[in-house]
């Protein structure tokens, strides 16, 4: 009796679903207007993010879809503003006594988010966290130079250092370079999924592959910021998705590609900003593999490659042409245009080649990322390009956990990909290249360029300092162990009732004074 | 059954994560890694430890009800992936709702004027409802509802008991793009199943004996029509109950289909694994389940 009854009484609970969902649809738009009146009275950013946050420590995460968001959560103790120069966000001012120490004072009256008042203590024991080995910080390294920190009262502290270091305060202000609360990583073992910082926005909650939710700190240090009160990030990993939701207003901000940067030109409703980017797209050679042990064969690669042409094709000419420091570094850039190794000529390149033993080419294969259409694009037009010298190269596209496998295990022959170059010349020179460079994947060692990058390193005087790097730039394009290929643009598309913000390169969210009209 | 099929499942994904090309500390820490906090963080995670004994370790875990955290996240793997079964169940039972309110009637409309231009147009609209991709349709849905209509799904997932309405506003769309592409085949099997059905001796006796047509379609046809349509469902349910990963994907929808993807990427094997196991217990019960309604449907059909 009962089994028959149940069928039937499934089937009326499933029709109730349905209809519940038939409903629905209709009342729709009312609860679309009753949202739009509460974001009048309350000042919400909704931003869509293409991935997913990894988790919420600074210390411990470098993914950039983590780095947005608690970058609006803790500070450091300097910064950027906006024209790039060095400014104090938890310091008021530093001083340095000599070549290897630093002092800083620091603000007065901070907050964490937990109510507690933020001291030197405080600031010592960030980074020993990121110091310590058990902590497996990224940026260890970035402080390995520190021989002691030294509290001198509870508004000031002091870093000495074993040599001098000129990238010291551009590390700082490093996102990762956050100043944490002890109780908290204490209470909670680590911090990835809670944030207690005493940056402008306090983290309420996380719904995993949906949503993170900040709201505004009202005991924030610095006066009038943030204009918002909300701040909801989205995880949209459906270009397609995010494109749909800007236009209708169900979010009011994202970054785009260049291509759909077009699709939303002639919509009045979205304004799309853009901004030369960090980023620069390169080919890398494993210099210890025949034949790209030989640096003429890497010559003649780069002058058998039309760099504008990707700009153009993969790019849709919104990039320019690049050397290892990107154009939007400023004065740090050397000026390619003219580099010999830039201008495309195919008979000096087959000499080269010749030279070098193989004057009928040969064959090899050339490594990247499925994930990204862009390296592959860059792949597919190398291989045409390189054709015209005899190089005959297979493309092996690879998924990217399996890509940064390849890349620190240096497995590949030739790998595209795209760096970051960071904010201080000696990441794109130094890190990179030297011969004990973290991530100098490219088996690249010498001795004249190591020796150059060091000094660079450890001269503070900034226009020494440009010389040097200068010369080091000139020698890595002439040593060929990458190809740089082409910085591109980044693109935001913005509602248009979201008001002040612009994106620059190394803070291409700083949404403190943003507001909606 | 259930049980060997679940340790070869547990044993088989344990060694596939391992094989699998990719290192979770390198994939945590990027590029800026020095060896020596890659190799704390990987004796964090217990793999330097010989394989052996990290499966005995998870397997010790499992059977005591922990299916150990999150390498990315620390988070506890098994109510996470409850909590995103609780998405991953709604949208598969709306889309099996809307599925047979769509194909069942149509398909026993196109058996019952077979060859008729009704039956032909809609075969031809079945079986483009199969072969359409769903994610061509989703993206294609999307856009136009973006563009003519100025709809767009609400962003920010909350569960259903959290704000109904809401939630199934966020869950319709893909219900409707799941359920079109699962009604093609159910109609199918339907139409080709009560066909079947109809040329038998017992429905003509039926007919002789003067009973209406609606009751010789839906008293006797279609009861016994249901078992391979039933198969199909089951089958359908449980790949759905997986986890919809390209639906979940383009909808933003934090189901399991979307965990099991971003621990796959960030190589977290504890995830990996326990979501896989329990899918596989998933997909285990709903064949019981079916099984349990041929008995129902026919019950010559008995289990001992």
């Amino acid at each position: 009796m009962y089994k028959k009854l149940m069928l039937p009484f499934l089937m009326i609970l499933l029709l109730v679903f349905a209809t519940a969902c038939s409903d629905d649809k209709s009342s729709d738009s009312s609860g679309k207007d009753g949202k739009e009146g509460k974001s009048d009275a309350e000042q919400t950013l909704k931003i869509a993010n293409d991935q997913e946050p990894a988790g919420l420590d600074p210390h411990k995460t470098p993914a950039h879809s983590s780095v947005r968001i608690y970058s609006k959560i803790y500070e450091g103790l300097v910064t950027f503003d906006e024209n790039m120069e060095l400014v104090g966000q938890l310091a008021s001012d530093w001083e340095q006594p000599d070549d290897k120490t630093y002092v800083f004072n620091l603000v007065e009256g901070v907050k964490f988010h937990n109510g507690r008042e933020m001291t030197a203590d405080d600031v010592k024991y960030s980074f020993e966290r990121i110091m310590d080995e058990k902590t497996a910080s990224h940026i260890s390294s970035y402080f390995a130079d520190i021989k002691s920190i030294e509290v001198m009262d509870d508004n000031t502290i002091k870093f000495e250092l074993e040599e001098p270091n000129a990238t010291f305060l551009t590390n700082l202000t490093n996102s990762s370079a956050a100043v944490v609360a002890k109780e908290v990583v204490e209470e909670n073992e680590d911090l990835q999924q809670v944030a207690v910082g005493t940056g402008p926005f306090v983290f309420e909650k996380w719904v995993p592959d949906n949503s993170v939710t900040l709201i505004k700190n009202k005991d924030y240090h610095v006066k009038d910021t943030p204009k918002l009160d909300r701040l909801e990030y989205y995880t949209m990993k459906e270009e397609a998705a995010r494109l749909s939701a800007i236009r209708t207003g169900e979010i009011d901000m994202t970054t785009l590609t260049s291509k759909s940067a077009g699709l939303l030109e002639k919509d009045d409703n979205v304004e799309i900003k853009d901004y030369q980017s960090l980023e620069y797209s390169y080919v890398g050679f494993n210099t210890e593999n025949k034949p790209f042990n030989d640096e003429k064969v890497r010559q003649a690669l780069s002058l058998a490659t039309d760099r504008e042409s990707i700009a153009k094709v993969v790019w849709d000419g919104k990039a320019i042409i690049t050397g290892p420091i990107t154009p939007a570094m400023g004065d740090w850039a050397i000026d390619v245009k003219d580099e010999e190794l830039y201008m495309r000529n195919i008979e000096e390149a087959k000499k080269l080649l010749a030279d070098a033993g193989y004057p009928d080419g040969f064959s090899t294969t050339i490594t990247t990322a499925s994930t990204y259409a862009d390296m592959v694009d860059t792949a597919q037009l190398l291989q045409q390009q390189w054709a015209e010298i005899g190089v005959k190269a297979e493309i092996k596209q690879i998924e990217w956990g399996e890509y940064i496998d390849t890349w620190s295990n240096k497995t590949a022959d030739i790998l595209i990909g795209r760096n970051g170059s960071g904010t201080d010349p000696d990441r794109a020179m130094n890190y990179f290249f030297s011969t004990e460079g973290s991530a100098n994947v490219w088996n690249f060692s010498d001795k004249d360029y190591d020796k150059l990058v060091e000094e660079g390193k450890r001269t503070i005087d900034q226009d020494e300092r440009k010389e040097i790097y200068d010369k080091a730039q000139k020698e890595l394009l002439e040593l060929s162990p990458n190809l740089f290929l082409v910085s591109p643009e980044s693109y935001v598309a913005v509602r248009k009732d979201v008001k002040g913000y612009t994106p620059r390169a190394h803070n291409a969210e700083d949404i403190d004074q943003t507001y909606k009209e | 059954m259930l049980i060997p099929v679940l340790f070869g499942v547990s044993l088989f994904i344990f060694f596939v994560m391992r094989v699998v090309p990719g290192d979770v500390a390198q994939t945590i820490l990027g590029t800026d890694a020095t060896p020596a906090s890659l190799k704390q963080l990987r004796e964090n995670f217990g793999l330097d430890l010989p394989l052996y004994q990290q499966y005995l370790n998870w397997m010790g875990g499992v059977l005591t009800g922990d299916f150990g955290e999150s390498m990315r996240t620390g988070k506890a793997v098994l109510p996470d992936i409850l909590n995103r079964f609780k998405l991953t169940f709604e949208l598969t039972l709306i889309a099996a709702v809307i599925s047979w309110i769509i194909s069942i009637p149509l398909g026993i409309i196109a058996a019952t004027k077979r060859n008729s231009k009704t039956d032909f147009s809609l075969r031809v609209v079945s079986l483009l409802g199969v072969s359409v991709p769903t994610f061509a349709l989703a993206t294609v849905l999307i856009l136009i509802l973006s563009l003519f209509f100025s709809y767009s799904p609400p962003v920010g997932y909350v569960g259903f008991f959290e704000n109904p309405i809401k939630n199934l506003e966020i869950i319709i769309l893909p219900a409707i793009v799941l359920g079109t592409s699962m009604a093609g085949a159910v109609m199918r099997m339907t139409r080709s199943s009560i066909l079947e059905i109809l040329r038998q001796d017992f429905i003509r006796t039926i007919r002789a004996k003067g009973a209406k047509e609606k009751v010789v379609i839906f008293q006797h046809a279609l009861k016994n029509a249901m078992i391979p349509i039933l198969t199909i469902i089951g089958l359908q349910i449980g790949t759905l109950l997986g986890g919809t990963v390209i639906i979940e994907q383009i909808f933003s929808l934090p189901g399991l289909g979307q965990l099991v993807l971003t621990a796959i990427t960030q190589r977290d094997f504890v995830v990996v694994q326990g979501a896989v196991l329990f899918i596989a217990f998933i997909f285990v019960m709903i064949n019981l389940l079916v099984d349990v309604l041929y008995s129902y449907l026919d019950p010559r059909i008995s289990y001992k």
